[in-house]
């Protein structure tokens, strides 16, 4: 590092200026915490505390020494042209900026929207410009500290040792961030699982599972409360079923449209409004159920039926699936080497049976992925399932004597069943429900490691 | 003469079979055509049916008016806006630099930290199976985790801050993989360049790789707040539900896509649901546009770089 130690010799006196100045400061918020911690350790002395300020001054004492011991690390290293002080006050000041930044926005979009009225649009532009003045006035210093230490940079040490030190420390730190996810698999595991574990003890997991009764609590005119899941896993694996039966011709379709079919114009303006269906709100699919598909429904003339149960979850959810489906279908379509293709078009086979009996039998395992993918989505979907399934907590039966009116009775998915009643359920109640959870989470388990066996088939081939 | 006539057979079965043929390959593409068509059509109803509906009740007054909560419906749909601006921001903030980090981590150390100790290497594995097993969990788990976890252990109640803590989680693995991708399509070049200088690893990374990544990473993020918006089974469980403003990170709130649900199932005020509805379609269109422009962008550059 010599070529530092000549720079040390050679700096300008603003430099001098700005490190010794902002030193100094920093010992000055160094010595009032001590201040600070000397006279909350010294209060007890002085005068008579009562009780719950008792427990506060050694709080109070400790945090300034922290402080204190901080600020004038911190200030050793500027005084000393330490790099690392520096990077420590810039990470400092952004977070004070930010942390400012984030009040203003709070203090300014409450002012303008918490009211009842429409806000004259005068004092939106006032309040606005107001809140801005503010948080530049505040702000303006350390920005102006960040520009100029980012300025005097290369006039500060960087020593091996501390190089070496904080490279490790991002290595480490970067792996804590690596871990995150399956930290939290591992979380939503422990609390899912011994949330759970109550109900199971107390119940029983066959009696859970095969129940044919769910009824939490005593409101509904018997004593104990059942909590039988069978009829909401009936209700999922229905609507599951009803949307591959819809969803999955469609997506292989559109799939098998866009990667070999469609000129390329199509292909272009096709993909990305079927990617559009990714995007819109589950929400506005359950909506679009309730106002337009159940009244459609509602004209098949059979008795009972409201317009909302299987049938129009089975659509809903159909549509759903259709981008998740299409999209890996197609990726597993357009994988197929080009060299099956010419082979069977040489042959003499039109494009159509090259499509039947070459393509599509060599993506077999990333469209079978596609279709399970899908079946994923549809399985874990909940609010719009919620919005046009019905919520019964009855085992669905045909309404008439025709078995495909099952379709038009309500039902409940295992989704449905926890958004539905967690809000406002307790004690065995909420524990069965997180029951519910753990089923739908292994199940929805199985059904993605089955996907990806497939796709990782698919790569080895 | 048996010659003859069995090779005229033979033609004229060749013949048959390839109108055959013909048919089955017209037929087929018809089928074809018709899936796509009806997919596309099924987002064009639906699109067509909600803003159509909904654009009728937007106005100013509509937009910066609160809720009037209740079974009524009245009221507009200010503070849902601001709300879900909240939740965008504070969910995006706490997983940009975990996901960001993680993605960083699994390109260009993972290899070879795992190759030094296997410790490391054990960790390296389960964080790509923690990767992979978070992005197919159904939104509703994290909302009970979230519940669980947040809202009941850590006794935040239902607030922002268990919102967006849960909401965190969901976008992870998409934050993550859209980076991953972003930072494996920088050249190897660039880095031999930069670490052949004399920069130290972490400083390549941020000064070479990062911003060569930026466009992909960016993509991943506006995913995010796509999601963000969309959702609501999350929030349904941590945030609450209540119209008012939340003042702190601490405050219950509502966001747009839980102001649809609520209106369309506690109160018949289907035209509001409507409006916020197509607002919601609205933004979503906008961020699916801006996506297809960065990733266009961006496998321009990729192009005209090579």
């Amino acid at each position: 590092m010599g070529t530092l130690h000549i720079r040390n010799s050679q700096k300008p006196p603003y430099v001098k200026i700005i490190t010794k100045s902002l030193a100094i400061i920093l010992i000055a918020a160094a010595i009032a915490g001590l201040a600070f911690s000397v006279y909350s350790f010294l209060s007890p002395l002085i005068v008579k505390l009562d009780a719950n300020q008792s427990q506060t001054w050694i709080a109070n004492g400790a945090g300034g020494l922290l402080a204190a011991v901080f600020f004038g690390w911190v200030a050793r290293g500027i005084w000393n042209y330490k790099h690392w002080a520096k990077t420590i006050l810039v990470i400092g000041l952004i977070i004070f900026i930010l942390t400012y930044f984030v009040m203003i926005i709070f203090a300014i979009s409450s002012s303008i929207f918490a009211g009842e009225a429409v806000v004259p649009f005068g004092s939106i532009l006032r309040v606005v410009g107001v809140g801005l003045f503010y948080f530049l006035q505040i702000a303006i210093i350390p920005a102006g500290l960040i520009f100029a230490l980012i300025k005097i940079d290369p006039y500060y040490d960087e020593s091996t040792r501390q190089r070496e030190f904080v490279e490790n420390a991002i290595r480490y730190v970067l792996l804590g961030t690596a871990l995150s996810c399956i930290i939290i698999v591992l979380l939503i595991f422990l609390f899912t699982m011994t949330e759970a574990w109550q109900s199971v003890e107390a119940i029983g997991l066959d009696t859970m599972l095969l129940g044919t009764v769910w009824r939490p609590g005593s409101i509904i005119g018997t004593d104990t409360a059942q909590f039988g899941l069978l009829p909401m896993i009936l209700g999922t694996i229905l609507s599951t079923l009803g949307a591959v039966v819809i969803g999955v011709p469609l997506s292989l379709g559109t799939a098998i449209l866009l990667a070999e079919v469609a000129p390329r114009a199509v292909r272009e303006t096709v993909r990305p409004v079927v990617e559009l269906l990714a995007g819109i709100p589950s929400v506005v699919y359950g909506l679009f159920g309730m106002v337009v598909l159940a009244p459609l429904i509602r004209n098949f003339d059979v008795p009972r039926n409201t317009g909302f149960g299987l049938l129009n979850a089975s659509i809903v959810l159909a549509i759903m699936i259709i981008p998740t489906v299409t999209n890996i279908a197609e990726d597993a379509i357009r994988a197929v080497p080009r060299e099956y293709k010419d082979g069977s078009l040489a042959l003499g086979g039109t494009h159509w049976q090259t499509i039947v009996k070459v393509i599509l039998p060599a993506a077999r395992s990333g469209i079978l992925a596609a279709v399970i993918l899908g079946i994923g989505r549809a399985l874990g979907e909940t609010m719009a399932m919620i919005m046009v399934i019905g919520n019964s907590i009855a085992i669905p039966r045909p309404l008439t004597d025709n078995p495909l009116t099952l379709f038009l009775n309500t039902a409940r998915t295992l989704t449905g069943n926890i958004a539905v009643e967690i809000n406002y359920a307790a004690g065995a109640h909420r524990s069965a429900l997180f029951f519910t959870g753990v089923l739908l989470f292994v199940m929805i388990m199985v059904v993605n490691s089955t996907a990806r066996f497939f796709m990782r088939s698919k790569k080895e081939s | 003469m048996a010659v003859e006539v069995e090779s005229i057979i033979a033609q004229a079965k060749t013949r048959s079979s390839l109108k055959r043929q013909k048919i089955s390959q017209t037929f087929g593409f018809i089928l074809v055509w018709f899936c796509g068509l009806i997919a596309v059509a099924a987002v064009f109803w639906i699109i067509g049916y909600v803003l159509s509906q909904g654009l009728r009740v937007i106005d100013l007054e509509f937009l910066t008016t609160r809720p009037a909560g209740g079974v009524s419906g009245e009221g507009g749909m200010s503070t849902t806006i601001v709300t879900t601006l909240y939740l965008v921001i504070l969910t995006i903030a706490i997983a940009t630099p975990l996901g960001v980090g993680a993605a960083i981590y699994l390109v260009e150390y993972a290899r070879d930290a795992s190759r030094e100790s296997k410790v490391v290497a054990f960790l390296v594995r389960a964080a790509q199976m923690g990767v992979e097993i978070l992005a197919g969990v159904p939104s509703i788990i994290f909302g009970l985790f979230g519940f669980a976890l947040f809202v009941l252990y850590l006794k935040f109640g239902f607030s922002l801050l268990s919102a967006s803590l849960s909401g965190a989680a969901l976008v992870l693995p998409t934050i993550i993989r859209t980076s991953e991708e972003a930072l494996l399509t920088v050249p190897r070049a660039y880095r031999e360049g930069s670490l052949s200088l004399g920069a130290t690893k972490w400083y390549t990374i941020f000064n070479v790789v990062l911003p060569n990544a930026m466009p992909g990473i960016v993509t991943g993020i506006v995913l995010s707040v796509g999601r963000i918006i969309a959702e609501t089974a999350i929030f349904w469980v941590t945030l609450g539900g209540s119209y008012h403003l939340p003042k702190t990170v601490m405050n219950s709130g509502r966001s747009m896509a839980l102001h649809v649900y609520m209106l369309a199932s506690e109160t018949r005020a289907f035209d509001k649901a409507m409006g916020t509805a197509s607002i919601l379609i609205i933004i979503i269109i906008l961020l699916n546009l801006s996506i297809n422009i960065l990733s266009r962008r961006l496998t321009a550059r990729m192009n005209g770089k090579k």
